[in-house]
């Protein structure tokens, strides 16, 4: 083969291994990231209520060098349930008030359920994320007399978390929207309570 | 050591070094040389190159562009996958399962939790309705309705680090915050100068500005594609400063 020849198919198997290195990168950054959302809430601990990842009481605008957008929305308290269903179905509960509320569930492929509070009844929004074998033990516990409010939503992988967000309107309830985002708790339910019913 | 480096990098570029002597300024054209100097360099090295220097070279080449292709393609926004509608990108996929891993990765490296289809949507311009790129220069009047929602925030957001010492007054208005006309639509005006009714500053950063529009709680999501360019505020360019 000519010199040039070799120096044509070194630099094309470059190109080929540019575009694997490219794909393999790009799927990998998900995983390997520590800003994701799903790291973040793992790492920092809150007993039984949601990791506030932005509050926007405090009024400063947070903006990083490559803001290309305000992450995340200015008026929008934002909190956040990690679960892992090896520990048992997530429960999370929320009270419906004045502030407009949405609850999304997340897995690690990306949001699989979410729900508004126009949702809720008699102001209350009970979600249970379990796994399809705990789905199918709470219908086999179920009681057919008890009616039961919860949304129960069978999550495709065991791990992930919930996203809680509540919209302040206006600069003054920016407090009472950090307080409801606080206020949604998010338990485990034992497998011992399984049997109780929701509510 | 400074000495050293200096005598190294003029016998690394002979020719420019030697442009300023008046003697090969009389030479005839010392850059014409050079250039084709440079390319018979290539061609040897292409010629003598062992086997061990292009493998080097074809990983090198592969692992460099790919990894800057890679940063590149997730570094700003979303590369693909949104729904234009007048100057407006409507992006109703980027937080469902269904992504490209492309949106994943961006939402990754910024630390996102994109909005789902349950729960809203987020739209996003960059530029005005006659297609010119938003400038933080100039006076837009963004204006009409939105598509329906229990809420809506218009944040604007400029390119690079904000100034520390000057934080925004303002980055974004909400649904309920805005006046109105008494048929239920708005003008926000854009501007980096102060404007009466709905003045949203101009963030002080020079260069391109984005505009996101975030809709809550809207049955639009599901159908982005229906979207029409009337349901969508306008975007026009009123005046630029010079």
């Amino acid at each position: 083969m000519s010199p040039r020849g070799r120096f044509l198919v070194a630099t094309l198997s470059g190109l080929v291994l540019a575009g694997l290195v490219h794909v393999v990168v790009v799927l990998l950054i998900p995983r390997l990231s520590e800003t994701d959302a799903l790291p973040r809430a793992r790492t920092e601990e809150a007993l039984d209520h949601p990791v506030p990842v932005k509050s926007v009481a405090g009024g400063e605008v947070t903006a990083t060098a490559e803001a290309w957008l305000p992450v995340p929305d200015p008026s929008v308290a934002v909190g956040l349930c990690a679960y892992d269903l090896a520990d048992g179905p997530m429960r999370v509960s929320a009270r419906t008030g004045p502030l407009m509320m949405s609850l999304a569930v997340h897995g690690r492929r990306g949001a699989f359920y979410a729900v508004t509070d126009q949702a809720a009844v008699r102001g209350a929004l009970d979600l249970v994320v379990l796994t399809r074998a705990q789905y199918d033990e709470a219908l086999a516990n179920a009681d057919e007399d008890e009616v039961s409010h919860d949304v129960r939503i069978v999550a495709p992988d065991s791990k992930g978390y919930v996203v809680v967000r509540v919209i302040a309107a206006l600069p003054s309830q920016r407090p009472a929207a950090d307080a409801a985002v606080q206020a949604v708790s998010c338990t485990v339910d034992s497998p011992a309570e399984d049997s109780k019913p929701g509510g | 050591m400074r000495m050293t480096l200096a005598e190294t990098v003029a016998r690394l570029r002979p020719a420019q070094t030697r442009t300023p002597s008046p003697e090969s300024r009389s030479a005839d054209g010392s850059r014409p040389r050079s250039g084709r100097g440079l390319a018979a360099a290539l061609r040897g090295g292409v010629r003598r190159a062992s086997t061990v220097t292009l493998v080097l070279y074809a990983l090198a080449l592969g692992v460099g562009i790919g990894l800057a292709t890679a940063d590149y393609a997730t570094r700003g926004g979303y590369p693909f996958g949104g729904v234009r509608v007048a100057a407006w990108t409507a992006w109703p996929k980027v937080g469902s399962p269904g992504a490209d891993p492309y949106a994943r990765a961006v939402n990754a490296r910024r630390g996102e939790i994109p909005l789902t289809i349950g729960e809203g949507m987020l739209l996003t311009a960059d530029r005005d309705d006659s297609g010119r790129a938003l400038d933080a220069a100039c006076t837009y009047a963004v204006a009409g309705v939105t598509p329906p929602a229990r809420a809506w925030t218009l944040t604007v957001a400029g390119h690079g680090a904000s100034d520390p010492a000057r934080p925004p007054m303002r980055t974004g208005f909400t649904a309920t915050e805005i006046l109105r006309e008494t048929d239920g639509r708005f003008v926000i005006a854009l501007s980096p100068e102060v404007q009466p009714g709905n003045w949203l500053p101009m963030p002080p950063a020079r260069g391109a500005v984005r505009l996101a529009l975030r809709l809550y709680d809207t049955p639009v999501a599901a159908s982005a594609g229906n979207l029409d360019r009337s349901a969508v505020p306008a975007i026009t360019r009123t005046g630029c400063a010079a």
